[in-house]
């Protein structure tokens, strides 16, 4: 079930309607947001719902096991098991593929026969996510972060909760599963940054990204037109996945916040940042930090001295890169970010960091820091390495298509909103900032807003990007 | 956890919780009204929804079909007619200004015959030939698909198209959507074409389509390079009669027509198609009463030359026009 769907706005009236008959009954509340966040799931496929239970079952049982067995090899081999069955699982579904297909490859390159068959599987929609989060709870309970719970509905209601099942955010045990086990206090502010986050996460999904789609597909081919128009699609498309995602993203946590719930924030302006470590501070925020404590913590760090820390970092972004999608295009973006972020760790080593920059540095900064994101969004989205190297090879080619008028016109449109309302909420350093507002400027802009998604509303309905990882 | 525990209570009022959700409808409403006093008075500019590859299609035809032109020569028909013929190239070789206004297969003649009136009307004494040239497949076809004949209908009348059957389609007629997106969007915000069947990248913008048409005299080309596929089953419909004799009836008096079938893939047809093709077009012309037929037209081509079964790709459309050119030239002078 899509978020931009009539579907999901009767989903969502009927659920609030039965939430709110369930207020006096905690596992009657649980049990509903079960049953729900399973239609919503099944909506797309019934067929993977086992999957997604035997998931949760399965962490949900290690976690008790990790608690109750005194001896540390008993322990580290359950939270072993947990690891196994869950990269088992994602690897079968979205990897395998991929690895038999690059190892024939590499193979017969090498001259050496080799014939295993591809399998026809599907890939379930957010596997990447659920998968990771009902792991961390077994991480969690093995080092002793988090007590397990011993309530199974909770545990399915925390791992299937339909605001962020399915692209995130990834939600850290230690702040979403407790809110299954007490009563929540709903409260105006709350219903305010729901409603807000709601239509602001719709608006940019609907609007700016839907509308900026078919401008990327226009530049991303075989055949690229030529470097302005490679340079305004690589734009384009940065506008698109973070207007999708963080969309998606505030919804989520709108949805989330009416029914009393806090999910954390994903997205913290990304693209107003001079540095990449900084970038990855506010860019998908619950992947970059699940990735920082449970993968380069565990590969040590910065522990080991600076040289480790480095690997260790690229690494992780190697890593970051191959679990978004099973395709040598991932793996060279996340390889381009860990390159990037080790180049700057170098840089800063070398020649220290100045307290005060001066703005014409800080300029400098934000713009080889947006080079290497926008560049990295270009690996990101082409779909083969022929497509990479045709596209980095049109940047050279100074020939324009007669429509790159229109479509700066086009993108410049759907880039002002955005642009406006970001340039506020950093000038207030306030992501809520148009809460503050008189509430008669606030009911405009917001129906300004609805006004907006109903007119774009009727256009083809297309699933946010971050469904297929 | 207690399971008697309350799942969650909430910290505001019923009126509390009106404040937050009613006054940003407000606006919604203020803008449906606006619209609506907009459409009913006139004050927005008329409808033009020119939003994707069939309407803007449809509406730069119906344009031309009300424009002042000195046109002698008019092409009518479905999409093979648009797509294959280059009306400024016949212009060109026969010496005389051609006009295409062809639209669509799932438009029936009836629909061709009502762009043929326009343009007699707002154009007195031309053309003076007539060329309608359809596919085989087309003239199987029973009528009009209502949606396209909707989107033409309300455009010369003058109307925003709504859909009032459908949930979405009355909100969007009452909230004046519609009005909004066919008045002030369509002109604002250039449309990207879809780039899945070549559109996008030959045309980019759904202005860009308008543009090359307008360049070619009406004529357009299709991008895509699909092999053929399908039913290669040519018969007249029974309702193509009454259709045929309608057509006939909106050609001005003094004005020739004449008709034709355009080519379909040789393999794709079979051998016997060429014989097909000539009943085709007797038993057609019987009802049609059309001044000649164009039998020297090809009635296969290479399988490569076409994409699917009914447009030629670019290349092949030159000689075909050629080949159109010598059979108008007699009837010309």
């Amino acid at each position: 079930m899509l978020f931009n769907s009539g579907i999901f706005l009767q989903f969502f009236a009927a659920f609030l309607l039965l939430y709110w008959l369930a207020r006096n009954n905690l596992t009657a509340r649980n049990l509903l947001i079960v049953a729900a966040s399973y239609l919503f799931y099944g909506w797309w496929n019934w067929k993977f719902l086992g999957l997604l239970f035997f998931s949760s079952a399965f962490d949900w049982a290690v976690g008790y096991g990790i608690a109750r067995l005194q001896t540390a090899r008993g322990r580290k081999a359950l939270l072993l098991g947990s690891i196994l069955v869950n990269l088992g699982i994602l690897g079968f579904f979205k990897y395998y593929n991929f690895f038999v297909g690059s190892l024939t490859v590499l193979l017969e390159k090498l001259g050496v026969p080799f014939h295993t068959g591809t399998l026809n599987v599907i890939l379930p929609v957010g596997i990447s996510f659920y998968t990771f989060q009902s792991m961390s709870y077994a991480f969690d309970v093995y080092r002793g972060h988090i007590r397990p719970t011993r309530n199974f509905v909770s545990f399915l209601a925390f791992v299937s909760f339909f605001p962020h099942m399915v692209a995130g955010p990834i939600q850290r045990v230690s702040n979403l599963l407790p809110q299954f086990e007490r009563s929540l206090v709903i409260t105006r502010p709350m219903l305010e940054e729901g409603i807000w986050l709601m239509i602001w996460g719709m608006f940019k999904k609907v609007v700016i990204a839907d509308s900026v789609a078919p401008l990327v597909e226009m530049v991303f081919h075989d055949e690229p037109p030529g470097a302005a128009a490679v340079a305004l699609g690589t734009l384009a498309f940065g506008l698109q996945i973070y207007c999708d995602f963080s969309g998606y993203s505030d919804i989520a946590r709108g949805t989330a916040r009416v029914l009393g719930f806090d999910i954390m924030w994903n997205f913290d302006l990304p693209y107003i940042t001079t540095t990449l470590r900084e970038f990855w501070r506010r860019w998908h925020i619950s992947l970059s930090t699940w990735l920082r404590d449970y993968l380069y913590i565990s590969l040590g760090g910065n522990r080991r001295g600076p040289a480790r820390a480095c690997v260790n970092v690229f690494l992780t972004m190697l890593l970051g890169g191959l679990w978004h999608g099973a395709a040598w295009n991932f793996v060279l973006w996340g390889a381009w970010h860990g390159a990037g972020l080790v180049a700057e760790r170098v840089f800063s080593m070398e020649h220290g960091t100045r307290n005060t920059p001066t703005p014409l540095r800080r300029f400098a900064s934000w713009l080889a820091t947006m080079f290497v994101v926008f560049y990295g969004w270009l690996l990101f989205r082409a779909g083969s390495w022929h497509q990479v190297a045709a596209m980095t090879k049109a940047l050279a080619n100074p020939s324009a298509p007669p429509w790159l008028g229109s479509f700066a016109l086009s993108l410049a449109v759907f880039t002002a909103p955005l642009v406006a309302m970001e340039f506020w909420q950093f000038r207030a350093k306030n992501r809520l900032v148009p809460l503050t507002l008189a509430g008669w400027a606030r009911a405009l802009l917001q129906g300004a807003l609805i006004v907006c998604i109903m007119i774009f509303w009727t256009r083809e309905k297309a699933a946010f990007i971050y469904f297929q990882f | 956890m207690n399971s008697k525990m309350k799942s969650h209570t909430v910290e505001f009022t019923r009126k509390e919780l009106l404040k937050l959700v009613a006054p940003p409808l407000v606006p919604v409403v203020l803008f449906a009204l606006a619209m609506q006093a907009g459409e009913r008075f006139g004050l927005l500019p008329a409808p033009r929804p020119a939003l994707d590859v069939d309407r803007a299609i449809l509406i730069h035809q119906a344009e031309a079909s009300r424009a002042r032109s000195d046109a002698e020569v008019v092409l009518l028909g479905d999409s093979s007619c648009l797509m294959n013929v280059n009306a400024r190239q016949l212009g060109n070789s026969l010496g005389r200004r051609a006009l295409n206004l062809a639209t669509f297969s799932y438009l029936d003649l009836g629909t061709h015959a009502r762009l043929l009136r326009e343009f007699a009307q707002a154009n007195p004494g031309h053309p003076g030939i007539v060329v309608l040239l359809m596919h085989p497949e087309a003239l199987r076809r029973g009528g009009s698909e209502p949606y396209p004949l909707d989107v033409l209908t309300h455009y010369l009348a003058g109307e925003d198209h709504h859909r009032f059957g459908t949930f979405a389609g009355t909100v969007n007629a009452l909230s004046g959507v519609d009005a909004f997106q066919g008045r002030v969007m369509s002109r604002a915000l250039p449309t990207p074409l879809p780039f899945t069947n070549g559109f996008g990248r030959i045309y980019g913008f759904s202005t860009g389509l308008e543009r090359f048409m307008t360049e070619h005299n009406g004529s357009a080309i299709d991008p895509g390079t699909n092999a053929a596929k399908g039913n290669a089953e040519y018969r007249l419909s029974a309702t193509l009669e009454n259709l045929s004799r309608d057509f006939r009836a909106a050609v001005p008096p003094g004005t020739k027509l004449l008709v034709g079938i355009t080519p379909v893939p040789a393999k794709f047809a079979g051998r016997n198609y060429p014989a097909l093709r000539e009943q085709l077009l007797r038993d057609w012309n019987a009802w049609l009463q059309a001044d000649a037929v164009l039998s020297e037209l090809p009635a296969t081509l290479p399988d490569e030359q076409l994409t699917g079964s009914t447009h030629l790709k670019p290349a092949a459309i030159p000689a075909y026009t050629e080949a159109l050119a010598a059979a108008l030239r007699t009837h010309v002078q």
